[in-house]
């Protein structure tokens, strides 16, 4: 998609009427009542826990006529660690280490989410360098991530030599977060206040050789798989999800974006220093794979050009404000967000006003996409299940927590 | 841009939700209604054009839980709140009729704070299995567990029942 269809894709969505989203669905397709047990003649077959194509430890049973889906259902909590409560026990500066085992492949906007969520509570005033630094390292995250994904979304449809390619570019990526947090992955480098240590100078060449290659790397991919004869048909008008559907659903993210609706918390939240800068939200129209898979390639474009704007206005001054070494924030509640890769990746705090929190709550953005597979998946075929569920990119760490 | 609390308090209303308390807090606009009255609020601020639930975010504030349903409307472009209060082991009706993204956050809030929401066509458990236990979220479960799981073959010495949790 270049950046003209994507501009004609809002102007029409815009033309037909509408941010508002269609009333919820009257009668789903069945009532997700789950697998039925084996009364029937149909086989449930087990996909997971152990799948390649599960993208971690997810598990779904699927109730199967021959080659046809009749019924699926998510099983989760593989990877259950409860976050939730250990963070009821430990003070706000220890729980980013926690928050970073969530969403382990984008580190840096969980601690942003948490880091906002705490300075709103507390009342602290962030320097516009840490702000700036973050959502820079925030934009590669982004790149990083949507990488990973694309590489084993082309293993899902049976396509191996993207995911090297893959992996060979992204590892310049991992060298860059390294040098910036001393860390390639689980970072704990966004701390509420603002960063833990100033933007290194020797990160910049860095940043600046990746961007200037990264449009090759790009149409690369592209020719790799976009134009490919064997992954089209199989990703073309798949897994079709209807706004109305997804807005029932909870989805947010690339996935409500692939189903037409234009809604980035990047531009109707604006936080950080997203509200300066100029970028454009790509959106799909049908909600297939295919649209999915473009928003998120057109997305890895434009946080690239994001980068290099963040880079070149990178302010001056503190990288981090005057921040108690214990944080007492006053009793209250906050809910604050990020429009994390995969969608709205928020963090609700309750406090009393001790030094840890009350209650705290990771709204999973992954875990109310994946929802969406007990309604979505009947009726289709089970090799375009995991063509599907490869497409909503999920993460385990953080559905689970 | 935070909407309007009469108008919410009106929709309520009109809708047939009695002893609905509208305010304004710093979280946002928050609508507490009594726990029998839930499904009722949510579907008419679902007709309402506030047909996204972002999340249930439950509590246990010690004598009671807390449930909160956080909702958007795409057409406004705002969000509310609706509040309500429940017993522990209360039965708060299911409302995923309206709400479908409620299917697994309802399931999760169920087994993290020992809920049961009648009407939920899957009331199973999300992420935990049977042996855990106790809800593990209530603040009257401590983090770290009163007795060892015994494991066969394997002899290990359980901590005190009145050691303190480490907090």
């Amino acid at each position: 998609m270049t950046a003209d269809q994507v501009k004609r894709a809002a102007d029409a969505i815009a033309a037909e009427g509408t941010l508002v989203a269609p009333k919820v669905p009257t009668g789903l397709r069945r009532v997700p009542g789950g697998v039925d047990a084996l009364a029937t003649e149909h086989l449930v077959v087990n996909m997971g826990p152990q799948h390649p194509s599960t993208h971690g430890v997810l598990h779904i049973l699927l109730e199967l006529d021959g080659e046809e889906i009749i019924a699926a259902e998510a099983s989760l909590g593989y990877l259950h660690r409860g976050i939730e409560k250990l963070a009821e026990h430990r003070r706000y500066h220890q729980i980013g280490t926690l928050l970073d085992r969530a969403d382990y492949v984008s580190g840096f906007h969980t601690e942003w989410a948490y880091s906002m969520a705490v300075e709103r509570l507390a009342e602290i005033e962030v320097p516009a360098r840490a702000e700036w630094i973050r959502a820079l390292m925030s934009e590669l995250n982004r790149i990083a991530s949507h990488l990973l994904w694309l590489g084993t979304f082309g293993m899902d449809t049976g396509a191996m030599g993207p995911f090297l390619y893959i992996m060979r570019d992204r590892e310049a990526l991992l060298d860059i977060f390294e040098t910036v947090s001393g860390a390639r992955m689980m970072f704990n480098y966004v701390r509420p206040g603002g960063v833990v240590m100033d933007f290194p100078l020797q990160a910049e060449p860095l940043i600046r050789a990746f961007l200037d290659t990264w449009d090759g790397y790009l149409d690369e991919y592209h020719d790799l798989l976009t134009g490919n004869e064997i992954f089209r048909p199989r990703v073309k008008g798949i897994g079709v999800i209807p706004r109305s559907t997804a807005v029932a659903f909870g989805m947010t993210g690339a996935c409500l974006r692939g189903s037409g609706l234009p809604w980035d918390l990047r531009k109707t939240r604006p936080y950080g220093p997203y509200a300066e800068l100029d970028f454009e939200v790509p959106l799909g129209t049908t909600g297939d794979n295919w649209d999915r898979y473009m928003v998120r390639m057109e997305e890895m474009r434009w946080a690239a050009r994001l980068a290099r704007q963040l880079l070149d206005g990178l302010p001056e001054g503190d990288f981090t404000a005057k921040v108690p070494k214990v944080l007492r924030p006053p009793a209250g509640e906050v809910y604050a967000a990020v429009e994390s890769p995969r969608g709205e990746l928020g963090v609700h705090i309750l406090s009393d006003g001790s030094d840890v929190p009350y209650r705290l709550r990771l709204r999973s953005p992954a875990l109310f996409n994946l929802s969406v597979v007990d309604e979505v998946l009947p009726g289709s075929l089970i090799a375009d299940a995991v063509v599907t569920v490869g497409s909503l990119d999920i993460v385990l760490g953080e559905i689970d927590r | 841009m935070p909407p309007d609390a009469t108008a919410l308090s009106r929709t309520l209303v009109s809708a047939g939700v009695e002893g609905a308390g509208v305010s304004e807090e710093a979280l946002g606009v928050l609508a507490r209604v009594p726990t029998d009255a839930v499904a009722g609020a949510l579907a008419a601020l679902a007709e309402d054009g506030y047909s996204f639930l972002v999340d249930l975010f439950v509590t246990d504030s010690g004598e009671a839980l807390e449930l909160t349903y956080h909702l958007r409307s795409f057409g406004t472009d705002d969000e509310v709140f609706v509040r309500a209060v429940a017993g522990h082991g209360a039965e708060v009706p299911s409302v995923w009729e309206t709400h479908p993204a409620a299917l697994y956050a309802e399931r999760e809030a169920a087994e993290m704070f020992g809920l049961s929401f009648p009407g939920h066509p899957n009331p199973k458990r999300l992420l935990t299995t049977d042996e855990i236990g106790e809800p593990p979220l209530l603040k009257s479960v401590p983090l770290r567990a009163h007795h060892e799981v015994a494991r066969p073959g394997i002899v290990r010495v359980a901590p005190e029942p009145s050691q303190e949790d480490e907090g």
